[in-house]
Order: C-alpha cells, then sequence, then structure tokens
C-alpha cells in the first residue's frame, strides 16, 4: 500500500518540471507541453485525495474531470494560436511575438 | 507488495520522462516523452482505483492531446533548417533556480506536514456509477457549462487557424 505522502511528492516534481520548462523553453509548443505537465500534476494530485480521504464522495476526481476538459479546450486554442503567429510571422518562438509587449 | 514495485517503476518512468520533456534538446523527443508521461499518469490513476478516468486520460491526452502538439509541431517546422536556434533563453539558469526552489518547498511542506488516512490499508473500489452520479447529477450545471466552454473554444480555434480568403 503505497502512501498519499508518494503521489504527492511525485506530484510535486512533475509539476516543478513544469515551472521550469515554461520558464526556460522559448519555443511556443514546448512552452504548451510544460504547461500540460503542470495540469497533469494538479489533476494527481486532486485523484489522489479524492481517493485516500474522499472515497464516498470523489470530489477530486470530478474536479479532475473538469481539469481535463479546460485543459482539451485550452491546447486547442493555443495550438490555433500558434499555427497563426507562425503563418504571420514565420516564427514559434515567443521572445519574438512581442508584438503587445510594452 | 508486487503493486508497490510497480508503482515506484511507473513513478520513476514518470519521473524521467516528465524530466525528458524539459530537458530534450530535439522537440520531437520533447512530444514523444510528453505521451509517455501522460500515460504514466494515467497508469497511477489505475493505481487509485479511478479506471474511469484512466480512461479518459489515455483517451484524451494519450490520444487526442498529443496528436494535436505533433501536428502543430509539424505544421510549424521548428527542426527545420533555418529555424535551428537555442530551445532555451537565456533566462534558464533562472528557470532552474526557481523550479528546484520551488521543488525544496514543496517536499519540505509534504514531508513536513501529517496527512490523514495515513492508516488506510487498501483504498476502496470506485464504482463507475458513482462517478456518473457525481459528474451527472451534483455537477450537471459545471458539466453543461464545461461542454459549452469545450465547444466554443473549438469553433474559436477552428476560426483562428482556418485560411482566409486572400492570404
Amino acid at each position: 500500500m503505497v502512501p498519499l505522502e508518494n503521489y504527492l511528492v511525485l506530484s510535486a516534481i512533475i509539476f516543478s518540471l513544469g515551472v521550469y520548462g515554461v520558464l526556460a523553453r522559448r519555443n511556443a509548443v514546448l512552452v504548451l507541453m510544460s504547461i500540460e505537465l503542470m495540469l497533469n500534476a494538479v489533476s494527481l494530485n486532486f485523484i489522489a485525495f479524492a481517493a485516500y480521504l474522499d472515497p464516498g464522495k470523489i470530489t477530486g476526481a470530478i474536479f479532475a474531470v473538469f481539469v481535463i476538459t479546460v485543459a482539451a479546450a485550452e491546447v486547442g486554442l493555443a495550438l490555433a494560436i500558434v499555427i497563426r503567429l507562425f503563418r504571420n510571422r514565420a516564427t514559434s518562438n515567443v521572445d519574438e511575438a512581442a508584438i503587445m509587449k510594452w | 507488495m508486487a503493486t508497490e514495485v510497480l508503482w515506484w517503476i511507473f513513478a520513476a518512468a514518470i519521473a524521467l520522462l516528465s524530466a525528458g520533456v524539459v530537458f530534450s534538446r530535439s522537440i520531437i523527443h520533447s512530444a514523444i516523452f510528453l505521451i509517455g508521461s501522460l500515460a504514466g499518469v494515467g497508469a497511477m490513476y489505475i493505481f487509485l482505483q479511478m479506471e474511469f478516468l484512466a480512461l479518459v486520460q489515455f483517451l484524451i491526452y494519450g490520444g487526442a492531446v498529443t496528436v494535436l502538439i505533433l501536428l502543430a509541431l509539424m505544421l510549424t517546422r521548428p527542426d527545420a533548417p533555418g529555424h535551428r536556434q537555442s530551445l532555451n533563453g537565456t533566462q534558464q539558469p533562472f528557470a532552474l533556480l526557481v523550479g528546484a526552489g520551488l521543488m525544496v518547498i514543496l517536499f519540505a511542506v509534504i514531508t513536513g506536514t501529517t496527512w490523514p488516512g495515513s492508516d488506510i490499508e487498501s483504498l476502496t473500489e470506485v464504482p463507475l456509477t458513482l462517478v456518473s452520479q457525481r459528474l451527472f447529477e451534483d455537477f450537471g450545471a459545471p458539466f453543461v457549462i464545461a461542454s459549452a466552454l469545450l465547444l466554443v473554444a473549438l469553433v474559436g480555434a477552428i476560426i483562428l487557424a482556418r485560411q482566409e480568403e486572400g492570404e
């Protein structure tokens, strides 16, 4: 029987790697992949808490369903923006897409 | 006991694959590592007795999201000649610092807290009827709103990515 802490530590590792990826990477698609990692870490936490502490109601698991829904919507939109950006400016580097930065 | 060994193998695989996503030098390799990492998290859901969510994870993340990402990579050709540049920015050392710092803080908090439920011997199985009951009865309105959000977002994505006349 694996204790709850193990899931939390694993989730913390994935989340920290995701934070590093978002900050370090410059390609928009790679930033998006790192965001997916972070969202996954959060769902894992939700579901671990639901399974250990709330098995009769599993509210955390329902939250995870919504997290997955929003992540799917976000990935679709973000990739459309990336393709648009590439078509207009021939780059997918987020540093070069600074037209809205003052 | 066998389950625990399997858990540690999966946990190590997920950690390594996630590290591969953010440290890999090739963007395509990153995408492949991401598929493995997401599938591994799906396996974790099976360890947590949430078979339905594992299925959702495999289908949506392992299938749809990764295919979308690979398609976007193909359309933007980041590895094509002329686009060769470092995948990391100059701020990479600071990003490493922030990531490592966050990990240390989270570890300290997790190990320093006594979590309830550490005396549980085994997880109770979650029947699929409970999931559907909670999702469609108790969270019915959020569910409908979430589906509307998904519809609007995907229609918006199509309009954004569409080739316009005279372009």
